[in-house]
């Protein structure tokens, strides 16, 4: 390492002039919400794995939008000569177009999911919690300001992706003589709540971390929730299990999006208070926790 | 000022500090000394509210540490691991901690020049090197110019010329009327750097006295005495807090007594001494002496049977 650049302690190098002893009973400004809300947002624009983590959610989003305009194309092509795909198609609504721009919300799900959980769980694994809890010794107002920082940011970049997703698939869709309203109120609704939808299971991904404290761990509770027990519960025998499937907070999004009411799902307002539920359970526990537990 | 009260942390069933009361005062360099796993980075662990005490407390400047209005303008901490996201460089480090103080850009620049980091400081944090990540740790702790720095085992990894740079920088502080307190296991780095020495082993004080003091082992002086008849010279200096070490079949160390008083005795009692010599304990030798009963997994041999004479001895 460099050792030409040591500094010699002088009267001049320790900081700004202050008399030694006196020291007066407010030292300068603490920690305010608000400040503490802008030291967050830096930490997590200066990694550049977050950066990479949103990128790719913006590129798979808008990917499997411009796919998934492709195949309903096709598909539509294909119930103009074949009365089963027609007949399907008019089950689904005719209206598959609408879904095109979202089709990717699985994955994005998946990965800014994983980004709430990894953003609190490398806290506890590299040490900078002991940074970040020194800074702001009563913790929580620390946790809360990343939780917004992490939901705002999945939800801008979701409904973004989501946007730039329909504007690619308009043009596809218009090949196949299908028309896609990106100003459609069934579009703005859709677009709203997967951004909300993402939003929710970012802060369940910061909940997990704060409560695992391992980037594995909870990245694997996170995949367990979400696409390990939807199918498990699925291939378990017993209406227990198929009455608990909708409860799962990965089938609550069908419900909230769908026109219509969908069998096998809970009504829209149970399932905006079981995601709901999802969100501020594990949110209260990890809040706790943070609060009380060694750093 | 720092100040303990019957502190613990115990974790499950291991005592990791075991009731520790002492003070920090302004104005001079604290040592705090202990070989390790003697509790030295836990008790500065709940020092900055990050372990929670088991029982007791400890406030800083009259107040625990999470109750002040700024704390990093309070105290700053270097802990012993490094406290940093090592995919982040160290400036965006030091800024996003200074942004939770509203500490201006134009700090966070001072801190990195004067911690030798200027031409590290764009870089992850990642390849640092543990030098340069104990540096890092200090430009943290200086963030806020605060009135307490609290610095654990800040020379570990440090080269020669870092070292000397901490030394002078920890008594800079000092002078300035600042609370300094720094760990170390070092006894050697202690006597250079502290004007004040709080000693613990095993989670307990073993020793709070001025640097001096515990050099010269007061209240500890040694005497080697060489003598035909040991055994009644032994008898004849029995008493309380006096304490006679057999060293070889004619040789005694005696402690608790100067070697007039020793020499006294002798002459009264007729025995004849041929050697007496005042034992000035080397600073290692004292440190193991304090702490030879303490040490967790210490490897020392002990030479010669120690015979305590008198209760109170040793
Ligand atoms: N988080 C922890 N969980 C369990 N034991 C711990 C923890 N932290 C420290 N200890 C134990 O407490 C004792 C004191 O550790 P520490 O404070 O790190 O000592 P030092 O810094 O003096 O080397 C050691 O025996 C250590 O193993
Ligand atoms: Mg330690």
């Amino acid at each position: 390492m460099s050792t030409s650049t040591v500094a010699q302690p002088g009267p001049r190098s320790a900081g700004p002039a202050h008399s030694s002893n006196a020291r007066t009973a407010s030292p300068g400004p603490g920690p305010s919400f608000f400040r503490v809300l802008n030291s967050e947002f830096i930490k997590f624009r200066t990694l550049l794995s977050t950066l990479i983590l949103l990128a790719a959610t913006a590129v798979v989003m808008v990917g499997f939008g411009a796919l998934s305009a492709w195949g309903t194309g096709q598909f539509a092509d294909a119930a103009g000569s074949d009365p089963q795909a027609a007949e399907a198609l008019a089950a689904q609504g005719g209206d598959l177009a609408v879904t095109v721009p979202t089709s990717g919300i699985a994955f994005a799900q998946l990965i800014l999911g994983s980004l709430g959980v990894l953003l609190m769980s490398s806290e506890f694994t590299t040490g900078m919690a002991r940074s970040t809890f020194a800074a702001v010794p009563k913790r929580i107002p620390a946790f809360v300001a990343k939780l917004a920082v992490v939901m705002v940011s999945a939800f801008i970049l979701t409904a973004v992706s989501t946007y730039v997703a329909g504007l690619v698939a308009v043009p596809i869709l218009d090949n196949y003589g299908l028309k896609l309203d990106l100003a459609s109120s069934q579009s703005i609704k859709l677009l709203l709540v997967n951004s909300a939808y993402v939003a929710a299971v970012a802060a369940i991904g910061m909940a997990l971390g704060t409560l695992v404290r391992n980037s594995a761990g909870g990245i694997m509770s996170l995949v367990g929730l979400f696409f390990v027990a939807p199918i498990a519960f699925q291939l378990i025998p017993g209406d227990f299990f198929v009455e608990a499937r909708k409860y799962l907070p990965g089938n609550t999004l069908t419900p909230l999006t769908a026109v219509e009411h969908v069998p096998d799902t809970l009504e829209v307002w149970q399932a905006g208070l079981v995601l709901g539920a999802w969100v501020v359970v594990p949110l209260a526990l990890a809040t706790i926790l943070l609060k009380i537990r060694d750093v | 000022m720092i100040e303990a009260q019957g502190l613990t942390k115990v974790y499950g069933d291991k005592t990791a500090v075991g009731g520790v009361d002492f003070t920090v005062q302004a104005g001079r360099v604290t040592g705090f000394l202990g070989p390790n796993g003697a509790g030295k980075s836990t008790t500065m662990r709940m020092i900055m509210g990050l372990d929670r005490p088991t029982a007791g407390t400890v406030t800083v400047n009259g107040v625990p540490f999470a109750r002040h209005v700024a704390p990093l303008r309070e105290i700053g901490a270097l802990l012993d691991a490094k406290a940093v996201h090592t995919s982040r460089s160290a400036y965006n480090h030091l800024l996003a901690m200074a942004a939770t103080h509203s500490i201006p850009k134009k700090r966070v620049h001072e801190v990195i020049e004067m911690t030798g980091l200027a031409d590290v400081a764009r870089k992850k944090v990642k390849g640092f090197s543990l030098g340069m990540g104990q540096r890092l740790g200090i430009a943290a702790a200086l963030l806020g110019d605060p009135q307490t720095i609290i610095l654990d085992e800040p020379v570990n990894g440090l080269d020669p010329e870092g070292v000397v740079w901490v030394r002078n920088l920890v008594k800079f502080l000092a002078s300035e009327g600042r609370t300094v307190f720094l760990s170390s296991h070092l006894m050697s780095e202690m006597a250079l750097t502290a004007d004040h020495l709080i000693v613990i082993g095993r989670g307990k004080i073993i020793a709070d006295a001025p640097i001096k003091d515990i050099i010269t082992g007061k209240g500890q002086t040694r005497t080697r005495v060489r003598t035909d008849q040991p055994d009644q010279l032994m008898n004849v200096l029995a008493g309380t807090g006096v304490s006679v070490e057999v060293q070889d079949h004619e040789l005694l160390e005696v402690k608790g007594l100067d070697p007039r008083q020793i020499a006294r005795a002798a002459l009264d009692s007729r025995v004849m001494i041929y050697e007496l010599t005042p034992l000035q304990a080397s600073l290692e030798e004292a440190y193991m002496e304090l702490t030879k009963d303490e040490v967790e997994y210490h490897s020392l041999i002990t030479t010669g049977v120690p015979v305590p004479v008198q209760s109170g001895g040793n």
